[in-house]
């Protein structure tokens, strides 16, 4: 029992991991008013440039950097157009999540040939001396890829940039009052095109996770709504770091379950382990479950003036 | 003597207007088509076969043309709901999941019903209301949270959608649900085929043509919408509302009453369109049937710019490029990957280019 509680908990934050990196670049650009559909896209295109950096250098941290890369990209073309351009946000984050399983399952074709499953050099499991060893903890938490420490970092680092930075009050202005914030002589679209970018970045981290550090190859579509889940987890955390970070978690666990409920005999239509988030999430927003709203300009363009 | 003769209300300016206002997604359209020939040529297949093979899946045959005609009868029932909710100013994202429960409410109907014994009408027909009921019903629910809680249409009807797929997972996947009974290993995770009396009637007498009523359908729902929304007090009330919530409740309007019945109308049509894909053409009930459809609806209702007409359009474009891109797929070689890039470039280039007709109409 001990042990499947330590292999539980050690999948729970694999699971998690991709998840918690994108949800927390997501939560700084809805913070701001955007929302991006696209992060199953820019995860995607992660996903695949993080797998054929690593391949093609045969080191993972150039994947990783690979991967960063071709997501901040996205993630610049996502911002121009629907911050500058005003394009509807979910119209274009559809259009790039179509655009990205295209385009990377074309590109794997093209590249690995048919239906290879290529290995790819992956990122080194970090195990934490002097304290990896430690029964039950050292296999549950203290055996991860470097990528899980740098991510969860990287969280506290939104956390303290959201809370007490100017930057991070000039995020949240923008958001919840961007006429007030343009009054006030704070650049709006300029704050706004900046929280896309730190939502490209981390799901280019969430990509590579999924594909250098976690199971080492590219498959097709290999993010399979991660993504969205990512932003259910936001919604879920009620637009907050912390609680966001244990939606993730929790979402996390729920996909864990799916394999070890079998395991240790317990019955349960998998349907309703895998819905669990998408429920959770709607009675969150409901207000069913410790109510919290949406940034109030969530999805809409500003324009000066209007 | 020969001046052309204008409608009335329609000077040249407006007109040319009208023409740009046509140009700018077509030309985005046209941009992205031309990205994907070029792509078609990179990977070092043969253009002009990939053009030949396109044409032929798209138009070659009656099949063809017919195959494609079906396609676009769900997104442009999706469309249709999506451009009635946009006029209260709500945005349905939900229209895949409400493709989805209506797809297992007609299956359920259709093979559950007891409708096999039923005359052509009916057997036909309550499937279809099943589908409309279910996915009203998961549109309204958004509705409800909307005026109840104040939650966000957005978020509501994505999280919606995604609960819905995985109803339809679900319920391929018991067999105390819709499954067929397992009867070897071999059995796959989908529904019974739905009796032939609950199959949709073909629209021509030519054997070859699959084209089905869902057209027939389709077109009333059209002249439906576009009547309630231009010509009916309750699409003057809609717009109201979505234009200034408070200011129409001060008027006296059933603002909750008019937000929820918009979300559920737009629901309706999603779960339509979801009976019509069953009964239509798939006959059966499997996971991820809905393969896209409700978010390419919702592209298309967008990028109408609020017209019935702009939908059909829209849904025939989108259909006949599925069409075609499938037929790529088979007959040229092009991957099936290929059409989805040039999809979602043209998804991209079209929303991208909001911003050009917003110069127009502000010139």
């Amino acid at each position: 029992m001990d042990e499947n509680l330590a292999v539980f908990i050690a999948s729970t934050l694999r699971l998690a991991m991709p998840l918690i990196l994108a949800a927390a670049g997501e939560l700084v650009s809805e913070r701001a008013g955007v929302l991006n559909l696209s992060l199953e896209g820019m995860m995607l295109t992660a996903a695949f440039f993080g797998a054929l950096g690593s391949w093609a250098t045969g080191s993972p941290v150039l994947g990783i950097l690979c991967a960063v890369l071709a997501s901040f990209v996205v993630s610049v073309v996502q911002a121009v157009l629907s911050v500058h351009w005003r394009a509807n946000q979910l119209v274009v984050g559809i259009g790039f999540n179509i655009l990205a399983l295209g385009a990377t399952t074309l590109l794997y074709r093209i590249i690995f040939g048919g239906l290879s499953r290529e290995e790819i050099p992956g990122l080194a499991k970090l195990a934490i001396p002097g304290v990896s060893d430690l029964p039950f903890i050292g296999p549950a938490l203290l055996q991860q890829s470097v990528l899980v420490y740098f991510g969860l970092a990287c969280v506290v680092l939104i956390w303290w940039m959201l809370k007490s930075t100017a930057f991070g009050l000039s995020i949240r202005a923008v958001g919840d009052d961007p006429r007030a914030a343009d009054k006030a002589g704070i650049p709006v679209a300029r704050i706004r095109f900046q929280a896309v970018l730190i939502a490209g970045v981390m799901a280019g981290l969430a990509g590579s996770f999924l594909s250098v550090a976690d199971i080492n190859t590219f498959t097709e579509n290999m993010t399979n709504g991660a993504g969205y889940l990512a932003i259910a987890a936001v919604i879920f955390g009620g637009w907050t770091v912390w609680r966001t970070l244990g939606a993730c978690l929790l979402f996390g666990a729920a996909t864990a379950l799916q394999f070890q409920l079998p395991a240790i005999g317990i019955e349960m239509p998998t349907a309703l382990l895998l819905m669990l988030p998408y429920l959770l999430a709607l009675l969150a927003v409901a207000g069913v479950v410790g109510r919290r709203d949406p940034p109030t300009a969530l999805t809409l363009p500003f324009i000066r003036g209007k | 003597m020969s001046t052309l003769a204008l409608p009335a209300g329609l000077d040249r300016n407006a007109l040319l207007k009208r023409l740009l206002q046509l140009a700018v997604p077509l030309g985005a359209t046209a941009a992205a088509l031309v990205i994907g020939l070029l792509l078609i040529a990179i990977s070092g297949r043969s253009v002009a076969d990939a053009i030949e093979a396109f044409m032929d899946g798209a138009f070659g045959s009656a099949f063809a043309i017919g195959a494609s005609i079906n396609r676009a009868v769900a997104l442009a029932l999706v469309g249709l709901g999506f451009i009635l909710a946009f006029r209260a100013n709500l945005t349905n994202v939900g229209g895949e999941g409400q493709i989805a429960m209506g797809g297992i409410a007609a299956t359920a109907m259709a093979l559950h019903g007891g409708v096999a014994s039923l005359p052509l009408g009916p057997a036909v027909l309550l499937p279809m209301l099943a589908g409309c009921v279910a996915g009203a019903a998961w549109g309204g629910a958004a509705g409800y949270l909307k005026v109840r809680f104040g939650t966000n249409e957005v978020i509501s009807t994505l999280l919606l959608g995604f609960i819905a797929l995985l109803l339809v997972y679900w319920s391929v996947q018991s067999e105390n649900l819709l499954r067929q009974p397992r009867t070897s290993s071999s059995t796959l995770p989908e529904s019974l085929p739905i009796p032939e009396a609950a199959q949709l009637p073909a629209l021509t007498p030519f054997d070859e043509s699959p084209l089905h009523i869902g057209l027939a359908i389709c077109v009333v729902a059209a002249i439906f919408t576009a009547i309630l929304l231009s010509r009916s007090t309750y699409g003057l009330k809609l717009r109201a509302v979505g234009l200034n919530e408070l200011a129409a409740r001060r008027a006296g309007m059933p603002c909750n009453l008019l937000l929820i019945s918009a979300l559920a109308m737009a629901g309706a049509f999603g779960g339509l369109a979801g009976a019509i894909m069953i009964q239509g053409e798939q006959y059966y009930l499997k996971a991820g049937f809905s393969s896209g459809y409700g978010f390419d609806g919702l592209v298309v209702g967008l990028l109408s710019r609020g017209s019935a007409i702009g939908v059909l359009a829209g849904a025939l474009f989108f259909g006949f490029l599925r069409s075609g891109g499938i037929s790529m797929e088979i007959m040229a070689q092009v991957p099936a990957a290929l059409t989805l890039v040039i999809q979602g470039l043209i998804v991209i280039a079209v929303a991208g280019s909001v911003i050009l007709l917003e110069k127009l109409e502000t010139r």
